[in-house]
Formats: structure tokens, sequence, C-alpha cells
């Protein structure tokens, strides 16, 4: 629990293990608004399931209206395009399948990776409705759980639960006045942290090359100009006020230089790069151990 | 693309070993320890009785349900030394868990085990449970 005495309610959502955390325990009536909110993001934007939204862009071109997440989504995902220079994509759902991290988990790598299709020619994304003109299996997993994070505040907050506090296995979002200390996991020992950071109210999302990893150098983290993993980065976090850019951002900063995502997003960052070194932001200053 | 690739470079972050790619199969959901055997040598004056220590956790991984053990050995109060005990089945997860195996001494040494709880843990695997449960285990452990 983040604070003391406070209760969790605990549940698996969009592929991953969710616990929030309440001053009180949450009515019946918030577990299924809550669970309903989750089983909604689920059947839009999952590339695991073929009766999602998202699934038919996979097998024919058209028009495919999402829900009203999608509308900040989008934009979100062009700026983190554009400053990446194409590599980090909404469109890498088809090099990550080609690597083996496929619907059906086959974990086999179907020859060379594949980069991405370029934005333009294949996606036009204007608020909630996105037009393909090709087959393409679009993977919003860099910003979804941060976004589904947002949503369930949403809820809580509009059922007059202001203060709580949503774990969706590492990646965190605080709405509460208390600050949180939150230790920042080692990128290849969960048992260990590397630092401690204390959170205020907002968001604090992780990305790291170690997890979803199926075979030799292979991980989900991919640059979509190649649709081969990111080699140089092997850990980050990003603190913001919504899970959404927080959670994108993690993943922007194995692209992008934090320092230049700052000029664009009010955020705090920190990377581990492969050679042990690390750089941060003035707020992730004294957090790590030394 | 091949285990070569493999660096074991400290720079900028203490007792931080890292490989250059990634390999093999992190720990997922940590369970928390199944469980412990405790060896308690000798009582000192602090709140934590020194010993040897140790506690197994279970996680999910893409190879299946892989189990991690942790020997943690206490003097004074503090954390001297930390195994890391390898039975994974899964070859790619036996190459994982060997690879932090060996950077995690000189992180969390000398640190005192009140010192490291933290209420939450931000990171791509888990929750705080897996860290606190195996610290928590332990120190009541050490303290019966």
């Amino acid at each position: 629990m983040p604070h003391p005495g406070w209760t969790g309610f605990s549940f698996d959502g969009i592929g991953t293990r969710w616990e929030i955390s309440t001053p009180s325990p949450l009515s019946g009536a918030h577990r299924r608004q809550l669970l309903d909110t989750v089983a909604d993001y689920d059947a839009a934007w999952s590339r695991f399931r073929p009766d999602s939204l998202i699934a038919g862009a996979a097998r024919q071109p058209g028009r495919y209206e999402l829900p009203a997440g999608a509308a900040a989504l989008g934009p979100l995902y062009e700026t983190l395009y554009r400053l990446s220079g194409g590599a980090m994509t909404p469109l890498i759902g088809g090099s990550l399948e080609h690597l083996g991290y496929d619907a059906g988990y086959s974990l086999r790598q179907d020859g060379p990776p594949q980069p991405a299709p370029p934005w333009d020619d294949v996606l036009d994304w204007q608020g909630t409705v996105l037009t393909t003109r090709a087959p393409v299996v679009i993977d919003v997993g860099a910003a979804g759980k941060g976004q589904l994070a947002d949503l369930l505040s949403a809820v809580l907050r509009e059922g007059g639960v202001r203060e709580h506090f949503i774990d969706a296995s590492g990646d965190l979002l605080n709405a509460g006045p208390a600050p949180v200390d939150v230790g920042l996991e080692h990128p290849y020992d969960p048992a260990r942290a590397i630092g401690i950071v204390s959170l205020g109210t907002g968001a604090l999302c992780a990305s790291a090359a170690n997890r979803r990893a199926w075979g030799d150098g292979l991980h989900h983290v991919l640059d979509g100009t190649t649709g081969a993993p990111v080699r140089t980065v092997v850990a980050s976090w990003a603190m913001a006020a919504s899970a959404m850019t927080a959670d994108a951002l993690a993943t922007a900063l194995f692209f992008v230089d934090g320092f230049r995502l700052q000029q664009e997003f009010d955020c705090s960052w920190l990377t581990v790069y492969s050679d042990g070194h690390a750089e941060y932001s003035a707020d992730f200053e004294g957090v790590l151990f030394s | 693309m091949n285990t070569s690739l493999r660096k074991s470079v400290v720079v900028g972050i203490a007792g931080l070993s890292l490989a250059g790619s990634a390999a093999g199969c992190a720990p997922g959901q940590a369970s928390g320890p199944q469980n412990t055997s405790a060896a308690p040598s000798a009582a000192t004056g602090g709140s934590y009785q020194d010993g040897t220590y140790s506690a197994d956790g279970n996680y999910v991984s893409p190879n299946g349900n892989e189990t991690v053990g942790v020997e943690l050995t206490l003097a004074g109060g503090a954390v001297t030394d930390v195994k890391i005990t390898q039975h994974p089945s899964n070859p790619n997860t036996r190459k994982f868990q060997g690879e932090f195996a060996g950077g995690i001494q000189s992180q969390i040494v000398g640190k005192q085990l009140d010192e490291i709880k933290v209420s939450k843990v931000a990171g791509s695997s888990l929750t705080s449970g897996g860290f606190n449960q195996a610290v928590e285990k332990i120190k009541s452990e050490a303290q019966a």
C-alpha cells in the first residue's frame, strides 16, 4: 500500500496486473465500473484478440472509429513519431509479430527484422477515426497502459474517490496530495532497486528491455525504422502529470534524448544505458543509489 | 547478435551491472516468497539477528513459472551478503538470472533493511510485492 491503512483492489487487465489503493474499500459499484472500463479498453485496442476494433485494421484497410481516448493518443504518438524520426510508432505491431511477439505468442522470429510502414503511407489518424490504406498491425502498447490508468483514475474521481493510487505493474499514478516513495526497479533484477524517488501527484512510468524478452537479444522495444530491438538503452523512467504521457515518454526515451523530450513535454526522466551509465533530469538528481 | 555482445560495465551507477543485449526472460509478477528456511547463527544487540536467511520467489516468465532464490546474510542489522540461487528449468531464464546474479552484491550490501523499504516500485515487471515481501519475510524471521 502506498500509505498505511489503505486498502487495495487488484485485478488483471490488458495483460497485466493492476492494484488500485484507496483510503477505504471501494464499493461494488466502483469496482464494476473500473472493470468495465478495463474491458472496454481491451475490446478497442488489444491486438491480441481478433474481435477488437483495432484487429480489424490488421485484416483490411478502412475507416476505424475508436473510443474517445484515441483523440489523445493520436497527437501524442504523432509528436513522438516526429521526435524519434519514425522509430517510435503505433505501426510497430507488424514488426513485433515478425519477431515472434504475436497474438499466438509464437515467440519465433520469422526472418530478419522488418521495419514498420511509414505513417504517412498507410495511416491517417484524425481524432477518434483511423483511416488505413493497407492492413496494419497497430500497437499502442507504449501509451495504452498509462492511458487506461488515467481513465480508471477519472472513473474514481467521478465516483467521488478523489484520493487513490494506481499501480499497473510498475507504472504508477498517484492521485493524492501525499507523496509516495518509489523504488526504481533494477533493469535485470526485480528484487532490487537502483534508486528511490518521491512521487507527488502525477504519474511515474517505466520501460525496460528486460521485460517481454523472449530470445537472444529479442525484446519488445523495437525501432520502427529497422524493426529491430533497441540496444543502447536498457531502462527508462518518466514522470508527468498524466500516466499516458509518462508511459509514452518512458518508451520514447529509448529513442530520443531526454533533454529533447523536455522541450516538448512537461516531464522528468531517467535513462539507463547499456554501458551502465545514466542520464537524468533535475528531478532525478540524487535519486540513484551510489 | 549473440552473447559476445554482452558487457558488464559499471559506470555512473554503483553496482549496476548490465548486459549489452537483453537476453533470456525476465521475472514477471513476483508472487512473493513461497517457502523459506532460516538458519540464524547467533544473536547480536541489533534488532535483527545475525545469520543467513533464504527465501524463494516465484514469477511467471514467457517460459512459464520460474523460481529464484535469494539468500541474505545479516550482521549488525545490515545486509552483508546477497546470493542469488539459480534454479530455473529454462535455459533462457537461467541465462537471464545469471546476468543479474553477477551484479547484485555490490548494490545492496551495506544497506539497512529498513532503509531500503519502499511502498511502491516503478519498473516494468512488478508491484512492490516481490521486493518488500521477501524483505519483510526475512525481517520477521530475523526478529523471531
